[in-house]
């Protein structure tokens, strides 16, 4: 991607941008150890005392796929950047959570659950004036 | 601790959503109207009144109309009241079945003896966007739409995809399966006079429909609807002077978010983490295994089954939740068609939400009125050929909304 002071994040707070090496922002709770995402001001365990707040993480930027689909229809406005067909993905991070994602590439070939995926920050579409990024995972080619 | 009992329902007819004639208040009004006909009682009978919400017009993701977050007290007003409870609910899909269990609750306490129950909804069309409102901007779901594109179907998808992928199956094994679903349960909507779709679907029709997010295809996801129903509620003591056949309600629950849910649940960007559940789907099985025990009952006594299928793959999923099986008994169930209305647990004999197209917030009325008519032997041409005597309801909706409900035959 070029002109990077113009390229914006799709949402604020989801992941750290500008930066090389880009990472999901969540939070873990210093008692339990609970991990989410996105960030939460406070613990989601029940079973946690919830004596102290959470505190921010960046979450690895490697996982397994978990499941996959392919969108064949474009989202209707104001969300209609989002162009069929493209992919989301669930994926397990090491954290022990799943997340939800775009994924690289629509090819049902490339894609199979229990693969590795990588984070990646890139284009998601531009209004003329901007260009607006979001996370995506790809493929580990191994 | 009292018993309780449904006295009577009624459904509209459900409809094209996105149509604003007539008014949601006045659906409301004439389909509450009717179950009290029904019941032989009046307006002032009643002690509470219980709806759910919905979030109308929903064409501006930071707009809510605040009048049809009061649906409970325009009904009283509108049909006359003496100063009832009213109280409204919120729940997504689920809104209808929690309101019934407020309902069965406040009864069985003691505190009420007569509730009317009942709701409408008038859905938005297409893809569900849950925000956000700029007053309540949450990370946490206001913005997958917004930065994955990700919808409700996408979510379903995925988890068609995983069930396929844990049982060791091919993708296409899993839609012949939710295509043959769709045929089943599209033979009881042409049956069912308020269903909006009466229209045999045949196997090869729904796989040959357009693919909407693989491995879903178009007649495999329901529609958006408009309706209405309502169901009057009753104390089984005085349920019993209305009517020579009131249905128990055996079992009321309701559900919610389980951390450590291992499956991603709608509308979230991600799951709880915490230890995981062996199994998936944990918090679509916790409010039935409550309901069995609050009923003393087992999977195998249930008769009938009403559940919430946005999806033909959610029929598949809540026969594999309720029944406990291993899921390969739910695909041999659903191959041998032992789900259709002579079979070994008949399933959405209402045409389910697949037939009527979801009227969101209200859709419970579906299945609360067809169990109520199976029950008492009223269903025509739907009806199971079964001696059904107990009905299991499942609803479940986005955020984390569960319900789950147990009819029995008290007579």
């Amino acid at each position: 991607m070029n002109e990077e002071k113009d390229q914006l994040p799709v949402v604020e707070g989801i992941f750290t941008w500008p930066s090389d090496e880009p990472k999901l922002i969540g939070s873990r709770c210093p008692i339990c150890g609970s991990v989410q995402f996105p960030r939460s001001n406070v613990c989601n365990n029940p079973d946690c005392d919830h004596s102290k707040g959470t505190e921010e993480i960046l979450l690895s930027t490697e996982g397994t796929l978990y499941s996959y689909t392919i969108h064949a229809y474009d989202l209707r406005p104001p969300f209609d950047y989002h162009k069929a067909p493209y992919a989301i993905g669930a994926v397990e991070l090491p954290e022990g959570i799943i997340v939800v994602a775009r994924l690289t590439t629509v090819d049902n070939k490339r894609l199979k659950i229990g693969m590795r995926v990588k984070l990646k920050v890139d284009k998601l579409f531009d209004d003329g004036e901007k260009i607006y990024v979001t996370y995506f995972f790809e493929p580990v080619e191994e | 601790m009292s018993e309780s009992a449904i006295v009577s329902t009624a459904i509209t007819d459900w409809t094209e959503a996105g149509k604003i004639v007539p008014s949601p208040i006045d659906m409301l009004a004439s389909v509450a109207i009717e179950a009290l006909n029904r019941a032989k009682i009046r307006p002032r009978d009643i002690d509470a009144i219980i709806t759910n919400t919905t979030a109308l017009p929903f064409n501006d993701a930071s707009f809510i109309t605040i009048s049809a977050q009061h649906f409970a007290h325009r009904l009283a007003e509108k049909i006359g009241s003496h100063g009832v409870h009213c109280i409204n609910v919120c729940a997504a899909c689920a809104s209808g079945a929690i309101a019934l269990a407020t309902a069965d609750a406040m009864i069985k306490a003691g505190l009420v003896k007569t509730v009317l129950v009942g709701g409408v909804d008038n859905s938005p069309r297409g893809f569900y966007y849950q925000g956000p409102s700029i007053l309540d901007p949450d990370l946490a779901v206001s913005y997958p739409h917004k930065v994955v594109g990700i919808t409700n179907p996408s979510y379903w998808a995925m988890w068609a995809r995983r069930r396929a992928y844990e049982m060791g199956h091919s993708i296409e094994d899993i839609k012949e399966l939710m295509a043959l679903v769709k045929e089943i349960q599209s033979q009881y909507g042409v049956l069912n006079p308020h269903a909006r779709y009466k229209k045999l679907f045949t196997k090869k029709e729904v796989l040959d429909s357009p693919l909407v997010c693989d491995p879903l295809h178009l007649y495999m996801i329901s529609s958006v609807s408009t309706g209405a129903g309502a169901a009057v509620i009753m104390d089984m003591e005085k349920a019993e002077k209305i009517t020579d056949k009131p249905v128990k309600i055996a079992a009321s629950t309701v559900g919610s978010v389980v951390y450590g849910e291992p499956s991603p649940r709608l509308v979230y960007f991600a799951t709880s983490g915490g230890k995981k559940a062996k199994k998936p789907f944990t918090e679509w099985r916790k409010p039935i295994e409550a309901a069995y025990k609050q009923a003393g009952i087992t999977a195998e006594d249930v008769d009938i089954l009403e559940c919430h299928d946005t999806s033909c793959f959610h029929t598949i999923n809540w026969i594999d939740q309720a029944m406990g099986w291993e899921r390969e008994e739910t695909d041999k169930l659903i191959r041998k068609r032992q789900i259709r209305h002579n079979g070994e647990l008949p399933v959405n004999l209402s045409g389910g939400t697949s037939s009527f197209g979801e009227a969101v917030m209200c859709q419970a009325f579906v299945m609360i009125n067809e169990l109520f008519q199976q029950l008492r032997g009223e269903a025509g041409e739907r009806q199971t050929t079964k001696k059904a005597k107990i009905g299991l309801c499942t609803a479940y909706g986005a955020y984390g909304s569960y319900g789950a409900i147990i009819f029995e035959k008290s007579w």
